[in-house]
């Protein structure tokens, strides 16, 4: 999986980064609310210099939604 | 001010950190009589305290209780307005784009039951104090998230509310001997904290709070005692919150 957004995953939901997988979504995780989903948004846009809009944040609801999203948006991701 | 022999009433007293506060005030020698929404889990409140079923938000009901409780028990000499509701709601809900931004109902809701009912109970209660010439003490729960907390727009504002009028009242009524204080406990280890946080969520702030661990019931308990029984304390706002801040 992409390293960075690994990282970013690691720190926005405080896992460790062995926990983080494409299958991982928000109901498995206690606190991915709305709140969390801002600084999730906020930290992919930054890093990977992209702009999310509402349909997008609305998809990323799971690892693989967000990975889809990022490579819609043109983002290179390592595999 | 001595709490044996007084009459103390109690909000919200008949569960978690309002019945710690009625059973430790009760131990001390209080006349303790319970002020609470919820009949059945007044049932159950010690047999030496006295009940009276009561919705705080509203003023007309308030006023007949403290009218109520005066005549039967002489005087109302300690006000604890403990009676809330934890709500939490995000400002905005990025995930929710048909109803994004807090609700307004929702909100004035959380304001009626936490911060309403605390200037009607203590105008009900002062009232009587002042026309019968009694002096006492009211003490006010606030909480840690007066500070600002995160996704807890309407408690937050609520509970800052209770501490500006505390300490505002201490300044208009100290010169009748009556004294305001407010204590504002962080994350008790209550059942309702254990309804509203997730485990993960409260193991984050004890690891976040300088003593590493959530407060306990009688902790806040002793709080409200210690600010009744001195008589140079007025107008403060008591943080028990292990260290925390937020």
């Amino acid at each position: 999986m992409d390293k960075k957004l690994t990282t970013i995953l690691a720190d926005v939901f405080g896992l460790r980064e062995s926990e983080i997988h494409p299958d991982l979504n928000k109901e498995y995780v206690d606190n991915w609310d709305s709140l969390k989903q801002m600084d999730l948004v906020l930290s992919l846009e930054r890093e990977y210099d992209i702009a999310l809009e509402i349909p997008d944040i609305l998809k990323m609801a799971s690892v693989s939604g967000i990975i889809e999203v990022l490579k819609e948006k043109g983002a290179t991701l390592e595999d | 001010m001595k709490i044996e022999g007084a009459v103390v009433l109690v909000t919200g007293g008949a569960q978690g950190l309002g019945l710690a506060i009625a059973c430790h005030l009760s131990a001390l020698g209080a006349t303790v009589v319970v002020a609470d929404r919820n009949a059945d889990a007044m049932s159950s409140l010690p047999e030496q305290m006295g009940r009276y079923q009561l919705d705080v938000t509203r003023p007309d009901e308030a006023r007949k209780a403290v009218a109520d409780i005066t005549e039967q028990y002489g005087r109302i000499s300690i006000l604890v307005n403990n009676a809330g509701v934890i709500f939490s709601e995000p400002f905005v809900n990025i995930m929710n784009p048909a109803e994004m931004m807090h609700d307004y109902q929702r909100f004035r809701d959380s304001i009626t039951v936490n911060m309403d009912s605390v200037f009607i109970m203590t105008s009900a209660v002062v009232e009587k104090m002042v026309r019968s010439r009694t002096k006492g003490a009211i003490v006010n729960i606030s909480s840690i998230s007066a500070c600002g907390n995160e996704g807890q727009t309407a408690y937050s504002a609520a509970k800052a509310g209770v501490n500006a009028m505390t300490v505002t009242w201490s300044k208009e009524l100290g010169r009748l001997g009556i004294r305001c204080n407010v204590v504002a406990p962080g994350f008790i280890g209550t059942e309702s904290t254990h309804r509203a946080l997730k485990e993960t969520t409260l193991k984050h702030i004890k690891e976040s709070t300088p003593l590493r661990r959530l407060g306990e019931a009688q902790e806040v308990a002793q709080a409200v005692s210690s600010v009744i029984e001195n008589d140079f304390i007025n107008g403060v706002v008591l943080n028990l919150n292990g260290g925390l801040t937020i």
